[in-house]
């Protein structure tokens, strides 16, 4: 099984839903990977074997019971100051990207797909997070992270929207319709995420979506306090790790939010949608 | 009657003098008007686009009121005026002629303002923020214009003159467009939270009741919501040349869709032309404006004349690529991408702390309780102005180290008390009694007593009778449901200095203290406020907005001083600050955008 997760937009809490969906579903007995091709960070953790990846897919591992390893996120993009990005790739340091230059896109989409055909081929499911959003029209031809892969593994897609802010509604059909006509049918479900108060009075707006799209609602998450690990330099919640364990804190954590939100995901929908091609 | 018309004979022969700037009432209304009749000629009209028959305040009699009309202050209104007195001779006051000059004044100059309106796709956009510059920029191109927000969730409010309560952001917003004294026509409906989903809903400035978001839809919307927000824009439009709304949240917000009463609907009673903000810091942005405007029902999606990508860092770059696709795909054209601006202005709700521990960067640590249900703590903004860092304490540990303690304002005291005591903040602000300065600001103020007394349940009915910190010897009791709402000028005691300051609180207090300052009411004639006790270093006062003038800010600073730091330097008035920055902010606006767009499409040509 497959599938990714793209935002509407950053800070949406991809990060925690992957880490989220890596411990339930591992919990149920599967075997699974957390995945993001491309990770802007500056949080980096060092596996086992010496190699950089981001913080984010590091806990998502944990979350998952297994151990970090560089293929989770063979891109690691760190901003050095003054518009300079640092690539690793791999794990080790690749180059360092002026401003207004880019990497070559085709090298970077093969490396993401060889990594990523690995952990598929390891696993039971692979859980991708995309970056960001996956519809800034100026940078779209070279976004290795979200629907280059997609399209590249067909893998089917959910999009992960953030009720907090407002206009969530607005923010999934309007990236639903960015999305070229002919990429549309890899986009298969939707998930609100950040949710206070009672989802039954979003009814009306989630059955026009579904209407419009044509996508399957997958479930509300309501808004939780995840103490996670800075990730893409936005804020994931308003607590951070503090103290000798920060896993196992973690781990803790996760569980007591994860059995709060078993209710408000549909697991059939979203197995079903990673069990089939697009 | 006879005062006036002595009044006006003296303006007839005087003629058109334009803006009184020497008047110590200057400007009466609002930044440009034209002053020549401080006392109309057509007193009373009776026309009611521009007044209403209104009970004195005796209730014996019926008067004409006319007290926010603006018609006689337009500057073509006055210029004709004068000319047909020249024509016609006139040098009487009571000429009956005057009906004739009015009617055909009216009929030449009279018409509806123009409506445009500030969408957002989400909350934090930037509407407010670009409401703002938007009265700025029209109010300095000579027009009259007013700010609007039909519906505004906020824990920051403000006392109007009269006494009735409207969002601080909106009060602001007046600033910007230059008005005076703003009334509760520029916020009718002002949501007050009060936790678990509850409101206090406060109507046409007053207290109406409390709701939930199933309630205030199901019922105070359809019965009393939508006819508010109708009279209210009518008022306005009837007055300024420009009413400019603001909307709430996003207007796409389809499962409530038809129940929204601040936004899409409010557009429609306005007939306003709508810009759509997006904010770009979180990426997204292209997506966001295509479903707003996708999602709007047909009737409204019409309304939207322009998009503004707002709050971008760093640089245009290849966004313009986007932008324009953006403008094929809807048929809108984008009137620029405002970047990031760097504005010291005072910002709404959590969002301004939201994740965060502190605000500022200056040496003195000013500790701010963050009470559960803070409220109205755009008071501490001024302290900004200082070399002060405020830091926000939920726990008794983040107390170390601080030079101040201040007890802020909440929207519901008496269980905010009860969380003090919880986690141990009471014993804690307590031990430091004496060594440095510990300030209560309204709730804070109240909790700073020695008891608070709800037997009525009208506060909290969780705590009808609880012992505050016991620092002041003063004790509060909740009798009734009735809130009170007041501007107020007056001196502080110990420097002798003016301040001001509004109070807006449901309970009253007794003192056996100190007075902290002698208020100079023009309501309620003098009296002496709040509790002061300079040797222990602590004041309590039910005053808001304490800090804004140098006074008491300057006294303050010089209790967190050391002896070997240098002369502390002069205090600034918090509102001449808070005035730059709205201009500043007013400058990058227009620069970020393509104003001679904006002026065809919201200003109908108008330069």
């Amino acid at each position: 099984m497959k599938l990714m997760l793209l935002g509407t937009a950053s800070g949406v809490g991809k990060t925690t839903l992957v880490a989220l969906f890596c411990r339930g579903l591992s919990k149920k007995g599967l075997k699974v990977i957390p995945f993001k091709g491309s990770n802007l960070s500056l949080n980096s953790y060092v596996t086992a074997s010496g190699e950089e990846i981001g913080m984010g897919q590091a806990f998502q591992a944990w979350a998952a019971g297994i151990e970090p390893t560089v293929g989770m996120n063979p891109i690691l993009m760190k901003p050095s100051g003054k518009g300079v990005i640092q690539v690793i790739l791999n794990g080790h340091p690749l180059a360092d990207i002026s401003p207004g230059c880019h990497p070559d896109t085709s090298l970077l989409l093969d490396e993401v797909c060889r990594a990523y055909d690995n952990a598929h081929y390891n696993s039971d499911i692979v859980i991708c997070e995309g970056s960001g959003s996956p519809v800034e029209l100026n940078l779209m031809g070279r976004d290795v992270a979200n629907m280059l892969l997609v399209k590249k593994r067909n893998i089917p897609v959910v999009i992960i929207g953030d009720i907090e802010r407002g206009g969530v509604f607005a923010a999934i059909y309007g990236t639903w319709r960015l999305i070229p006509e002919k990429d549309r049918h890899f986009l298969k479900g939707f998930i609100i995420n950040r949710f206070r108060g009672d989802p039954s009075i979003l009814k009306s707006g989630i059955d026009m979506i579904e209407t419009l799209t044509g996508m399957k609602y997958i479930g509300t998450v309501p808004y939780m306090d995840l103490k996670f690990p800075e990730e893409d330099s936005m804020p994931m919640g308003s607590g951070k790790l503090k103290g000798e364990d920060a896993v196992s804190a973690f781990i803790a954590n996760l569980d007591e939010l994860s059995s709060g939100i078993e209710d408000s995901i549909d697991y059939d929908t979203f197995r079903r949608i990673a069990s089939e091609d697009p | 009657m006879r005062c006036i018309t002595n009044k006006v004979r003296e303006e007839i022969a005087r003629g058109n003098i334009g803006s009184d700037l020497s008047c110590p009432y200057h400007p009466s209304h609002y930044r440009g008007q034209n002053c020549s009749f401080c006392y109309c000629p057509f007193y009373p009209c009776n026309d009611t686009d521009l007044g209403a028959l209104k009970t004195t305040r005796k209730g014996d009699r019926e008067v004409w009121d006319c007290s926010s009309c603006l018609f006689i202050h337009r500057n073509d209104v006055v210029e004709y005026v004068f000319k047909r007195i020249r024509e016609l001779g006139i040098t009487e006051p009571d000429d009956p002629r005057f009906e004739d000059i009015f009617r055909e004044s009216k009929e030449r100059f009279f018409k509806k303002g123009k409506a445009i309106m500030v969408l957002g796709a989400t909350s934090d956009a930037g509407k407010s923020i670009i409401v703002t510059a938007i009265c700025r920029l029209l109010n300095e191109r000579g027009y009259s214009v007013t700010p609007f927000k039909s519906q505004n969730m906020s824990l920051n409010s403000r006392a109007t003159r009269t006494g009735e309560e409207i969002s601080m952001i909106q009060d602001l917003q007046c600033k910007a467009a230059g008005i005076r004294s703003p009334s509760y026509h520029v916020n009718p409906i002002l949501l007050k939270p009060k936790g678990d989903c509850v409101s206090q809903v406060i109507a046409e400035g007053v207290p109406y009741g409390d709701y939930d978001v199933k309630g205030y839809y199901s019922d105070f919307v359809p019965n009393k919501g939508a006819d508010i927000v109708r009279r209210n824009i009518d008022f306005l439009k009837n007055r300024y040349d420009f009413v400019v709304m603001e909307g709430a949240g996003s207007p796409a917000e389809i499962n409530i869709y038809d129940m929204d009463i601040a936004n899409m609907r409010a557009a429609e009673m306005a007939d306003a032309d709508c810009i759509l903000v997006i904010n770009m810091e979180w990426g997204g942005s292209f997506a966001y404006a295509l479903g707003t405007v996708e999602l709007l029902k047909e009737k409204d999606r019409k309304r939207i004349k322009g998009i503004i990508f707002n709050n971008l860092y760093g640089k245009t770059g290849g966004l313009k690529e986007g932008t324009n696709r953006i403008e094929k795909m809807l048929g809108i054209p984008v009137l620029g991408i405002v970047p990031h601006l760097d504005i010291k202005l005072p910002k709404e709700d959590s969002e301004c702390f939201r994740d965060k521990d502190s605000v500022g960067t200056g040496k003195k640590v000013v500790s701010v309780i963050r009470l559960p249900r803070i409220a109205n703590f755009t008071d501490l903004d001024p302290l900004l102005l200082e070399d002060v860092t405020i830091r926000y304490v939920r726990r008794p540990e983040d107390l170390q180290g601080s030079d101040a303690i201040i007890i802020p304002g909440t929207k519901n005291t008496l269980s905010d008390l009860n969380w003090m005591k919880t986690v141990g903040l009471d014993k804690a602000v307590i031990s430091y009694k004496g060594k440095i300065p510990i300030v209560g600001i309204c709730g804070g103020y109240q909790i700073m007593g020695k008891r608070l007394l709800d037997p009525n349940g009208i506060e909290d009915a969780d705590f009808p009778d609880s012992d505050g910190l016991g620092l002041l010897d003063i004790e509060t009791t909740w009798s009734e449901y009735s809130k009170r709402t007041i501007q107020q000028h007056g001196k502080f005691i110990l420097t002798g200095e003016d301040v001001t300051g509004y109070e807006l609180h449901m309970g009253k207090s007794v003192s056996g203290e100190r007075p902290l300052f002698h208020i100079e009411s023009f309501v309620e004639g003098d009296f002496d406020e709040g509790a002061s006790r300079p040797d222990e270093k602590i004041f309590g006062t039910y005053l808001h907005g304490i800090f804004e003038k140098p006074a008491f800010r300057r006294y303050f600073m010089s209790m967190l001083s050391d002896e070997n730091d240098p002369k502390p330097r002069e205090c600034t008035d918090y509102d001449e600050d808070v005035n730059l920055n709205i201009d500043k902010l007013a400058k990058g606006f227009e620069k970020a955008i393509d104003m001679d767009l904006f002026e065809r499409l919201f200003m109908g040509g108008k330069k």
